[in-house]
Order: C-alpha cells, then structure tokens, then sequence
C-alpha cells in the first residue's frame, strides 16, 4: 500500500470519530469520538469513507483534529466557510465539464499558485488570523512530502465543502452576527 | 498558549520553499517516435482465434509487446460488466500459443492496496515501456462508471508478479471519473501522455502526463462541442497529434477528432472524421511506415468491426479489409485494441460477442487488399 492511501485510511477514520463528536452524546462524546476512530479502522468504515470520498484534504484533517482536542474554537467560521463555498463551487463546476478550462490541472504545476498564497498568508498575518496560516503552512508541507499529487487536493475536498456549506447554514438558521 | 508573532510566517514561508521545491517544473513535452521500420514485402496473411477463456462475459481488451517478443493481453471478465466478481485478466502470446489467463487485479486486491472500498473494476490498458510493464485500470466505489477512479500498477517481470496498485489522485471532486481506454505514447523526456476521458455530468477526453518517475504532472481537457470519451492518440512528429474519440450522441455518430500541435500541452476539436460511429470505442494506431490505421464499428452498431488507413496524417481516410461483419444486429464485435509488434505484424484484439476476447493477426500486405 502506499503513504497516501494510508494517510487517506487513517484520515477517514479521525473524520468518522469528529463526526461522532458531533452528536448529542453529553459529556462523553469526546472520549466516544476517541474510541471511533479504532472503530471507523478495524469495522470498514473507514475503508468505505475512504472508497467513496478519495484522499481527504490536509486542510480538512487539521480542522478535524483542532475540533476533537478543542484548544481553541475551530477556524472554521461563517465568513471563511463563505469563501470557501464562493470559490469550490464554481471551481468544482469547471473541473467537472463546464467551460473549456480545467482550474484543477493548476495544481499539478503549482508554482503559480504557490506564488499567489504569498499575498494570502500577508493578509491572514496582518489580520491575525494565525490559525489559518499554520494550517496553510501545514498544507505546503504535505504538498512537499509527496502525499499529493495535486496542490488543490491539499487545500479543500467535497467533505470540507460540505463542512463549509454546513457552517453558513447555521449561521442563518441561527441568525447570529457575522463573526468572521 | 499564545504563539509568537513571527512563528506563522516563518513556517509558512518553510513550507512554501518545500512546496516549491517540489512542484515540477518540467519541459515543454515532445512526443518520441519509434524508429522507422524497414518496409517488407511478405505476402499476405491473416489469422484470428479466441484468446483462453477467463470467465462468461468479457470485454475491453489491452495489448502490449514485452521485451523478450511475447504478445501481452488483458481484458476484464467476469460473470458480467460490472459484476463483483470481475477481474483483469492477463495472458501472453508466444510460439506455443496463448497462455492460461491469470487474475492480475481483483476487486479484493485493489480493496487491499488502496485501503477503499472497490464495488467493481472496468477497463484495463497496458503498456511496457522497455524497463516495467504498466497496468492502469479502472475501479468503482459507488455508482456506475462515470464514478470510477484510476489504479495503476507495474510488473517488472513481463506480467508474472504486479506490485500492488495505487489509486491515482486525478479528479478534485472525490477523486472520480476518470476512466482510460486506449495505451499512453512515450515522450521524449522519458515520461508518458495517457489518453483518458471523464464522464460524470460532462463527456469529454484527457490527457495526462506523467513525468519518467511516474508522477502526474499535468492534465489538459480535450473540449468538443459534441460528448465525446475514449480517446486514442497517435503521434505525427514530435509536437503534432491526432486524437480520435468515441461520440456518445445523440446518433448517427462520427468519430470525433481533436490535435495538439504542441506536444500535447493543449489539445484543440478538430473535424469529425467521415467515419462511422455507432457510440463504441475506437482504436487508432501509426503504423512503422507512417500511416495511420483505425478500427471501430460500422454505422448500424457494433455488428460489423472495420478498419480504415489514412496514408496522409489523417487527413483522408480509406476502407481496409473489413474484420467481422454479421446481418445480426445485436452481435457484438466492439472494443478494438490495436499494435503493431517489431516484426511488423499487426495484431487486432476485440471483445468477440461478450463471450470472449479475440485476437487477429495480420501485416501490411493484407491491409492493402492482398490475398493470403
């Protein structure tokens, strides 16, 4: 087998024990959401998620785990999900057959975009947003390991979209300032 | 716990000279022609037979020669398409004839390699590049075949032992739909341009290159107005192409086309070709004088399997000897693979009514209409 369908297996098993963590089990749910993960690895779980899903994003997987050790609330907010969703959707759309260009061949001579994440990672320092860089360095570093063949697959997947789409729904439903 | 100030940016910025460091840079890509083969003037022969039987219904057929000479072919059988318990199936031709076919990818062993979950495997190509031989195939987790991902292993010992199979990250959208057809053309930096295609929503062909360690380097959309999938390329010099492609409808069909002037950097729609095509795959190959010989279906459906040469790069076409044809509609002879091996025989696999696999061999003679 190799590195990234490893990282890939093990990756599905901490997202199945985050999405434990997610259910109304009180107090316990954080040490449930602990046991998942052997769970998701040993049951087939994770081998389902992992057929279906494909090799998670890095980004996702930081997020998973800043949610199941909860330092800090996750970066994940209203108005860095609305980003997300404004850019992955039309993305998807393109690199699925709509128009002539295929944004996701970008990613496998990255270079350009790797450029473009200087101004980025300016702003998130300037905005103290430090969260979001050190998971921007953490996607960087997974790229230059090898793990990915393509720079996109690091930064979001559909999951994370999913997440994403999850957070500015609730954000509605719950009509709560912007608190991005 | 408060991080410093300048911790962020200094790993960032690490991270970022990594990935920089990483990321190819590769040359702009030239295809790599075989040497030119010394025409010769043996009369004309043909002769087909059916290969081994693996299993009740098989389909999509792949051709390679190893370097020792030996014919390799692998197809995927199994109790039907798309069944669990379909498997690519691996035989070699040599002067005793073909061998007993041997499962080289199972649904299992990919479920194993990949540590996912396989629902059913589909089309194998093969391809020896003179070092290894290479196996991509597709395999599904859910849904049909616009769902499938791509898997690809080596042998280093012409077919008998494979290691085991990596699924491909191609797609940003759960890594699915890309699906392969036809074998890959070497380039000239020692890596390969593989023809694929996708199929989810929108129809259309790929291409993707792999640099001389394997890695995915770039994918270039092969647009037409038309859905169009399974591509087949043929390499005209050292920056042109011709790609032809299957036309998934609405009928009647042509074969679409598109070229690359550039070493296949950008592929542009080009004509449909004035042949027929009843939505099935076509085989393309350029043969060691230049030519260039296709084979596919005729216009009613896959009940007649012709060929056509073009002795000018494409750009006029004419009928060849015809392989199969029967009045039955529903016969099936469809799925053509095409190679021409160093002695200059050219050798045609075919899915032969869904029963079986069959394998014609033939030389120039014959294609031009001589009797053997």
């Amino acid at each position: 087998m190799s590195a990234t369908a490893l990282y890939g297996f093990v990756a599905h098993a901490i997202i199945f024990g985050a999405l434990i963590m997610l259910l109304p089990l009180g107090d316990r749910r954080r040490m449930l959401a602990f046991v998942a993960i052997p769970v998701a690895l040993a049951t087939g779980i994770a081998s389902f998620m992992h057929g279906f899903a494909g090799t998670p994003s890095l980004t996702l997987l930081a997020l998973t785990v800043w949610q199941l050790i909860a330092i800090k609330p996750a970066p994940l907010t209203y108005r860095p999900a609305l980003i997300l969703l404004a850019f992955a959707l039309p993305f998807y759309a393109m690199a699925l057959g709509l128009g002539p260009l295929d944004p996701y061949a970008l990613g496998y001579q990255p270079l350009p975009m790797l450029a473009a994440s200087l101004p980025l990672a300016a702003l998130l320092w300037w905005r103290r947003l430090d969260g979001w860089l050190l998971i921007l360095a953490l996607d960087f570093a997974g790229y230059a390991s090898g793990l990915f063949a393509n720079l996109w697959d690091v930064l979001f997947d559909p999951l994370l979209v999913l997440v994403a789409l999850t957070v500015v729904i609730r954000h509605h439903a719950r009509r709560v300032p912007n608190d991005g | 716990m408060t991080l410093p100030r300048w911790l962020p940016p200094l790993l960032f910025l690490l991270a970022v000279a990594a990935a920089a460091w990483r990321a190819p840079a590769p040359a702009t890509p030239e295809f790599s022609l075989p040497p030119s083969a010394a025409p010769t003037r043996a009369p004309a022969s043909f002769a087909a037979a059916m290969l081994p039987t693996a299993a009740a219904s098989a389909h999509a057929a792949t051709l390679a020669e190893l370097p020792d000479g030996r014919l390799a072919a692998a197809w995927f059988a199994g109790t039907r398409e798309g069944a669990a318990d379909v498997a690519v199936w691996f035989a070699t031709l040599d002067a005793g004839g073909w061998s007993t076919p041997q499962a080289i990818a199972t649904r299992e062993g990919t479920a194993a390699a990949t540590l996912g979950f396989v629902r059913k495997l589909g089309n194998p190509v093969l391809y020896d590049d003179g070092k290894q031989l290479h196996l991509w195939f597709v395999s599904v987790a859910i849904g049909g075949w616009a769902g499938s991902a791509l898997n690809h292993s080596v042998s280093a010992d012409g077919g008998r032992t494979w290691a085991p199979p990596v699924r491909l990250q191609t797609s940003p959208f759960l890594n699915i739909s890309t699906l392969v057809r036809a074998p890959p053309l070497p380039l000239a930096d020692g890596g390969l341009g593989l023809p694929a295609y996708h199929e989810f929503i929108a129809k259309h062909g790929e291409w993707l290159r792999f640099s001389a360690d394997g890695q995915i380097i770039d994918k270039v959309r092969m647009a037409q107005e038309r859905r169009t999938l399974q591509p087949a390329v043929a390499a005209l010099d050292g920056r042109h192409a011709l790609a032809i492609l299957r036309d998934g409808g609405p009928a009647p069909g042509r074969i679409r086309s598109a070229t690359s002037a550039d070493g296949g950097r950008q592929w542009t729609a080009a004509d449909a070709l004035p042949l027929p095509n009843p939505n099935a795959s076509v085989a393309m190959l350029r043969l060691h004088g230049g030519r260039l010989l296709i084979a596919g279906n005729g216009a009613s459906n896959r009940n007649e399997l012709l060929l056509w040469i073009s002795d000018d790069a494409g750009k006029t076409w004419r009928p060849a000897p015809t392989v199969e044809s029967v009045a039955d509609a529903g016969a099936e002879f469809s799925y053509p693979a095409l190679l021409q091996t160093r002695d200059g025989q050219i050798h045609l696999a075919y899915t032969w009514r869904r029963q079986g696999i069959k394998h014609a061999v033939f030389n120039k003679a014959w294609l031009d209409g001589e009797t053997p």
